[in-house]
């Protein structure tokens, strides 16, 4: 287990460097010249040079690199352009609101998701089927900013339910994790079906039913538990682009988040924050990945953990 | 004489119906109602990309200060915005927004991954081993995070989307078109027009790419579904499409303003999307299951 669990992690090392080397090059690629785009148009020579040795591009690329690569070592993210305070600390403030609205929406959905499959998958071709599949294919394919905004105006502004904005109880958190999870719920809805399908072709349900099992032990106890192992990874996965629909979803409802501050920084040109988010949230979705791979090699039977 | 004519019927049926995977996907496929629906449904909104312009009742930036923000009604079928521009004639001259850059970016990015998919699986070494750690590396980003990367670099603007799409699409295509090459390159007719002589490039795009094809065209349908989405989501965020462009995601973000007085400003853009993105999910299922040779009639 412990050697499997090294290997893996060793594995995703290239990867990582990989990562790190393109958000390096991320600012040097913008066209122009990025000192110039940050100080803005207007900017003298003095302020556009003071920007220049502020973003420690005065130095050759190959030092530059290794002071970045240093810099991230030692949780120097740099400074925010817009705030001027260390990117850092921008990123803590909002971590936990992230946090908390992807964890949200993620357990619902899941609970959702894996319910609607199992119902549909036992049911396969009747009427639940359809009506679970037709929901999960409508889920994906809603827009979730659309989603936000008719969640808005049924419950914040005619039945005042729920707040439109901010951030602060669990009533913030309640609309806009609906918005972010209905695509992850029908995501999961259509792999536990197409799962619970496959396990109840099996022989030990057959065995399960003609012991006389009640219907309920042989769907939960029996086809569930075996269809977990695909139902893990997808979950798993989900959470990378949970991440990225938060992006969206808190722009709705301004919700002070990572994804929020990516948008405020993209808008603004803060180039040090952007760097620094898309790290954020390419190396959660990098370890997530990792970890999945890891239970899911702790869930199968079947893989050889040598 | 009925009975005899259906038997010659069926003797004929027997002798010119040869079985392609491509003419049996078409049969499977015509079994599933919702995806030929679905299908309808997009060769309509093609009609409406190509023709809705002179369709429309009004055009799409024509202002109206006498009716402002009004509801849905019989001269506006979908209301109107807050410059009394027609919201139902602005999201028809949208549609062509939205395919032109869902099909545009997922063209792009199929074609690119294919080719890159086909030399990776086909040589294997190192030209393999770059070929998917750039697959890796793009992986390594949430899409819209990834998209939103490369407009921030490139900056704002309905071009730049289709860019960004087509780069995180690329990926996806890349991985599957080199497990089909891995899986048929050492086939038996591969061989065979190894052995004839064949050039590598004649081998894999006249022998291997044509068994690829099927998964392709699934993925494509899948895949246009869920740029759409990303492309509108990009616009919404004001780095997509710019005012006064009828991009439905961007109708959206303009609804927003008006969205405690003026719902439709909101409703209908959104809709719009939901239908689109859901025809082409649908469609996408349906080419899947017909593929599916587990799925026996």
């Amino acid at each position: 287990m412990l050697r499997y669990t090294l290997k893996r992690i060793v594995g995703v090392l290239p990867t990582l460097i990989i990562v790190v080397t393109f958000v390096f090059f991320f600012v040097r690629m913008i066209p122009g010249d990025p000192a110039r785009l940050v100080a803005g148009e207007q900017a003298t020579l003095d302020a556009v040079e003071a920007v220049r040795v502020q973003l420690g591009l005065d130095q050759p690329i190959h030092i530059q690199y290794l002071k970045y690569v240093g810099g991230l070592l030692r949780g120097d993210l740099g400074m925010s352009l817009r705030t001027k305070r260390p990117v850092l600390t921008e990123v803590a403030a909002r971590y936990g609101n992230t946090m908390a609205l992807t964890f949200a929406s993620l357990i619902w959905s899941t609970i959702v998701g894996v319910i609607l499959g199992v119902w549909s998958g036992k049911n396969r071709g009747k009427w639940q089927d359809f009506t679970g599949m037709t929901l999960a294919v409508s889920g994906i394919s809603l827009p979730n900013f659309w989603i936000g905004f008719l969640l808005i105006m049924a419950f914040s502004v005619k039945l005042r339910w729920f707040p439109t904005t901010g951030v602060g109880s669990w009533k913030n958190l309640v609309l806009p994790a609906i918005a972010l999870g209905t695509s992850i719920a029908a995501i999961i809805a259509r792999f536990t079906r197409s799962s619970i399908v496959e396990v109840l072709k099996e022989d030990y349900i057959r065995t399960a039913r003609a012991k006389g099992l009640k219907e309920k032990t042989v769907t939960w106890g029996h086809a569930f538990r075996n269809s977990m192992i695909s139902v893990v990874t997808v979950v798993g996965l989900q959470f990378g682009f949970l991440l990225g629909g938060s992006v969206v979803t808190e722009a709705v409802f301004a919700y002070p988040g990572l994804g929020q501050l990516l948008v405020e920084s993209v808008n603004y040109r803060d180039y040090p924050a952007i760097q620094s988010l898309i790290l954020i949230f390419s190396l959660q979705f990098i370890i997530i990945n990792l970890i999945v791979d890891i239970l899911y090699a702790i869930l199968n039977p079947e893989i050889k953990l040598l | 004489m009925i009975g005899k004519k259906s038997a010659a019927k069926a003797e004929l049926n027997e002798k010119t119906d040869i079985k392609t995977p491509i003419s049996e996907m078409v049969r499977k496929f015509k079994k599933q109602k919702n995806s030929v629906v679905a299908l309808f449904f997009i060769l309509f909104l093609v009609f409406l990309a190509l023709f809705g312009g002179a369709l429309a009742p009004f055009k799409i930036n024509e202002y109206d200060y006498n009716s402002i923000l009004q509801g849905p009604s019989m001269a506006h079928w979908f209301g109107t915005d807050e410059f009394g521009r027609d919201l139902f004639s602005r999201i028809i001259s949208g549609t062509k927004i939205s395919l032109a850059v869902g099909l545009s970016a997922v063209s792009v990015g199929a074609v690119c991954g294919t080719v890159l998919g086909l030399l990776g699986g086909y040589y294997r070494g190192i030209v393999d081993a770059i070929i998917m750690r750039i697959c890796d590396v793009l992986f390594a980003f949430p899409g819209i995070i990834l998209a939103i990367a490369i407009v921030a670099i490139l900056g704002s603007g309905i071009g730049n989307v289709v860019i960004a799409v087509s780069v995180f699409s690329t990926p996806t295509f890349a991985r599957l078109v080199r497990s089909r090459t891995l899986a048929l390159k050492n086939s038996v007719f591969v061989q065979a027009a190894r052995n004839l002589g064949a050039s590598d490039a004649r081998i894999l795009f006249r022998h291997i790419l044509p068994g690829a094809v099927p998964e392709i065209i699934v993925q494509f349908t899948m895949s246009v579904g869920s740029s759409i989405l990303t492309a509108s989501s990009l616009s919404f965020l004001g780095m997509g499409a710019q005012p006064p462009t009828p991009e439905w995601g961007l109708l959206l973000a303009n609804g927003r303003n008006y969205m405690m007085t003026s719902m439709h400003c909101t409703v209908f853009p959104g809709l719009a999307i939901f239908l689109t993105v859901l025809s082409f999910n649908i469609l996408g299922d349906g080419l899947r299951d017909a593929l599916d040779p587990k799925l026996t009639d």
